[in-house]
């Protein structure tokens, strides 16, 4: 019986953890940045990740649902989660004060192959809500600065009132580290300092050897397609291109069969897939 | 957390969904210690029937002018709006034959004196007001219900089943009696919760939960006829009790276009 | 692998021993034509002919439904207790079925293992016992029909005896427990079981060719074989209810009264229901009922070969068996196989 496991011993994969929310700060409309805490101590000095990974997070007695972190593991202690408001875990989340308890299991999936990406340079694209797995990305790159060559994020939001971490990105702008291009399709308020247009535009701006470069992207469907054409007119490799993507997820850990695309799982082989997986895959964007 | 005020309502429909609340024995001292419940006349004297509520439970179809104004006034009324049971959801079996003018109708049950009835063509709430979370069944179920009023209490709301009755059919591992029997079964059709009642019992499904969402009617229909029932057998089945939902629609299934 | 004899007129008795390792399960009959693996104590109720049961062993490590925690605001997530140590007997387990377990044995270990699935499924002993094909079955097409693994005992009907193959040290104790009840093989059973060998098969019906079928999923991924098995679909998910490698279950929390407590819980889902894919938001990775029909196909015989080396069907037969439309997998491929894309 050489399939037969003895699980005797085994831990149970799904058990939440006890966390607490410490603080919630508001950013766009029907956003959130949560930041938790687990109660557990040794946990909490335990508890790392890489970035793109994602955790799952349980409101008692509503439900559990899949959240990428934001926060870089160079910050340990706390993990960061930019929520938006959609659906049904998420509403319940929205009316929690700060002191609840929640449950968090985790991390899981691949995220960014971080050793690989070291000696390159780094291009960040994000689209609306995309920031929220690039951010821990980027401040994961930005602590580990020498690594790196040259950082270039552009993140493209509607208009400047729903850019998430908007005045965190701003004060980017003027930094060496980093060629931070932010951009807005619409300024109806004419307060908006940086680039107009679709965040395809933005590649104007940049002088990029795809070579050396890794690419990160994350965004709405709809932005995948933009900007890929862009990444493979300048010859991106397809396995340069890398791509965060979201699927319906109710185990995390390659068990319940909902993220499937073709033969990989997006909780275990993804969420964070190459553009050549994409080729290989069936119906992944 | 201060209790949420109720109001259950019945519209035209047989007061089997409200039983069904009276008949949680176990749990009803439960239901009302959670519950201000302000209008339920069918279990309390002194209800009221202006008061804001914060959920308004609504049994039966529509079937009166007076009955949409007083369904309007329920919405504007309550927070949250839950249809129960399959006539407030789907119209029930009284909206079986609503292509019948209602004139004609009046005057075929009731004689001449049918004049006096002010009625219109029997529909499901949704058809006038914003429905929050329909519970369907005839009756509904007991275990839905609780569920339902406890996340209702909790703050959200409940996630029912959108699966058919089938797969609740197979998990209990009762015999197939379309394939078996050869029986006019709406399980593949009707939406689950149930736990398969009736086929646990040895009878087919008669789909009164109402169908799931995008019910392959026309398929069902295809293996019906193939098994030998006549068009006339599957039509009466499909709107027994859901006749206004769009997937059952038996002028699309005829035409072929529903699959 | 040790191998023994017990003759048929010691079936009875031995089954009678049995009773003393756990409680015995076996295919009874249900219904008129139907199946179901249930508890048992004597032979008589036990159905040796049984083609198929409507569900797979699947059911006793994986329930259809099952409590995953019980929870409350205040402590969180515990485990439900459930008793550890019973050893249960599933007899007359089909070459077919056994291997859909090996398959899930692997979907639920890896890297995170399943704890419910394999608490209950230490406590398990498998007799297996082997079968002639009816019109339905094609696990020859899927090299599922003979198993060397995954039983404690096996049994090969010989005529008038079973060869017993002995899988494991707990089979062993069962057979030296009824010592009495067993013989020694001699020539004439080994030329019989061979000669039955060839005999059951050459009593196949059905026949796919499934080598090749990884790459010609991809050929005919676009093939209108999908809208034609979409429009058919009910999606009423009895194929995968009854699939012994169907291993998709959804999760959800059901609140007690209190509004505090409540259980989380599993349920088998069916990756043909319309809102498998969708997520929060709105947007439906599968909306159409043809995509999830080709991707329930795909994930099968193309998917999992990537992933385990092998396709995931094993044969049974039971989807076809039991899908109310009639969708035939064995029609399915061979569709896809002889079809030439415009």
């Amino acid at each position: 019986m050489s399939n037969r496991k003895d699980c005797s011993g085994c831990q149970n994969p799904y058990t939440p953890q006890m966390a607490r929310i410490i603080r919630i700060l508001p950013q766009i409309q029907d956003h959130q940045l949560f930041q938790i805490q687990f109660e557990d101590q040794q946990l909490v000095k335990s508890f790392t990740y890489r970035p793109g990974q994602f955790v799952m997070l349980s409101v008692i007695g509503t439900g559990e649902a899949p959240f990428s972190i934001s926060s870089s593991p160079t910050h340990a202690g706390v993990i960061e989660l930019c929520v938006r408001r959609i659906g049904h875990v998420t509403d319940a989340l929205f009316k929690l004060a700060p002191n609840t308890m929640v449950g968090i299991r985790g991390p899981y999936g691949n995220g960014f192959p971080i050793e690989q990406l070291e000696g390159n340079n780094i291009l960040l694209i994000a689209g609306g809500l995309g920031m929220a797995p690039l951010r821990s990305l980027l401040n994961y790159v930005l602590d580990n600065r020498s690594k790196f060559k040259d950082v270039i994020l552009m993140y493209g939001a509607r208009n400047p009132e729903e850019m998430l971490f908007k005045y965190e990105l701003l004060n980017l702008i003027d930094l060496a580290d980093v060629k931070c291009l932010l951009t807005v399709d619409k300024d109806e308020s004419k307060t908006w300092k940086a680039y107009t247009g679709v965040v395809t535009n933005l590649f104007e701006h940049v002088d990029i050897n795809p070579a050396q470069t890794y690419a990160a992207i994350c965004g709405p469907e709809i932005m995948f397609k933009f900007v890929l054409e862009k990444l493979l007119q300048r010859n991106f490799p397809k396995d340069r291109i890398l791509m965060s993507l979201e699927r319906n997820m109710q185990c995390g850990v390659g068990k319940c069969g909902h993220c499937m695309i073709g033969c990989k799982y997006t909780c275990l082989d993804g969420p964070i897939f190459t553009y050549w997986d994409a080729i290989n895959l069936p119906e992944m964007i | 957390m201060e209790k949420p005020t109720v109001g259950i309502y019945g519209l035209t429909g047989c007061a089997g969904d409200q039983l069904v609340i009276l008949n949680c024995e176990d749990e009803l001292l439960d239901i009302a210690g959670a519950l201000d419940i302000k209008f339920f006349p069918m279990a309390m004297t002194g209800n009221d029937e202006e008061c804001p509520l914060d959920i308004v439970f609504v049994e039966g179809s529509v079937v009166q002018p007076k009955e949409v104004e007083m369904l309007k006034k329920l919405r504007e009324r309550a927070k949250l709006l839950i249809a129960i049971g399959t006539c407030a959801v789907w119209g029930g079996v009284q909206a079986m034959k609503n292509e019948i003018p209602r004139d004609e109708m009046k005057r075929k049950v009731y004689g001449p004196e049918g004049k006096v009835f002010d009625v219109i063509s029997a529909q499901p709430l949704s058809n006038f007001v914003k429905v929050d979370l329909a519970i369907s069944g005839c009756p509904i179920e007991k275990e839905q219900l609780l569920h339902a009023v406890a996340s209702l209490l909790h703050g959200d709301l409940p996630r029912l089943p959108t699966y058919a009755v089938c797969t609740e059919c197979k998990m209990a591992e009762y015999p197939c009696l379309l394939l078996e029997k050869g029986q006019l079964c709406m399980g593949p059709l009707t939406v689950a919760g149930c736990k398969a009642r009736c086929p646990s019992y040895g009878q087919p499904c008669r789909g009164c939960r109402g169908p799931v969402e995008e019910a392959n009617a026309a398929s069902e229909a295809k293996l019906l006829k193939e098994k030998g029932f006549t068009w006339l057998d599957i039509q009466n089945r499909l709107r027994t009790f859901a006749a206004s939902a769009d997937s059952l629609k038996i002028e699309s299934i005829k035409e072929g276009t529903n699959a | 692998m040790k191998i023994v004899k017990l003759p048929k007129k010691n079936l009875a008795e031995f089954i009678g021993h049995l009773n003393s390792f756990g409680q015995i399960h076996a295919p009874v009959k249900r219904g008129e034509k139907s199946f179901v693996f249930a508890p048992v104590t004597e032979l008589t109720e036990i159905e040796l002919n049984c083609n198929r049961t409507i569900l797979p062993l699947k059911k006793y490590f994986f329930k259809p439904v099952e409590t995953m925690f019980n929870f409350c605001a205040q402590k969180g997530y515990e485990v439900p207790v459930e008793e550890q140590d019973k050893k249960y007997i599933i007899f007359g387990v089909h070459p077919c079925d056994i291997h859909g377990l090996k398959i899930l044995d692997m979907v639920f270990s890896g890297r995170y293992v399943d704890s419910y699935y394999f608490a209950r499924r230490r406590r398990a002993l498998i007799i297996g016992l082997d079968c002639t094909p009816d019109e339905l079955c094609f696990c020859r097409s899927t090299g599922t029909d003979f198993v060397d693994s995954g039983f404690d005992l096996f049994l090969s009907d010989i005529d008038d005896s079973y060869l017993v193959r002995v899988g494991t040290s707990i089979g062993d104790d069962m057979v030296t427990a009824a010592d009495s009840l067993f013989r020694e093989v001699e020539k004439e059973d080994r030329e019989k079981y061979k000669a039955k060998s060839i005999q059951r098969r050459e009593s196949f019906q059905t026949e796919i060719q499934l080598q090749d079928f990884p790459g010609i999923m991809d050929l005919e991924y676009e093939s209108q074989v999908w809208e034609e098995v979409g429009e058919e679909c009910l999606s009423c998910g009895t194929c995968s209810m009854v699939c012994p490698t169907c291993y998709c279950y959804a999760v959800f929390d059901e609140l007690n009264l209190d509004a505090e407590s409540g259980q989380r819980k599993r349920r088998w889902d069916s990756c043909l229901f319309k809102d498998y894919a969708l997520v929060a938001g709105g947007h439906n990775f599968r909306a159409e009922r043809s995509s999830r029909v080709k991707n329930r196909f795909f994930h099968k015989q193309r998917g999992f070969v990537t992933q385990y080396g092998r396709p995931s069907c094993v044969g049974c037969g039971r989807c076809k068996a039991y899908c109310p439309a009639g969708i035939d997998i064995v029609e399915v491929v061979n569709k896809l196989r002889s079809q030439t894309r415009v």
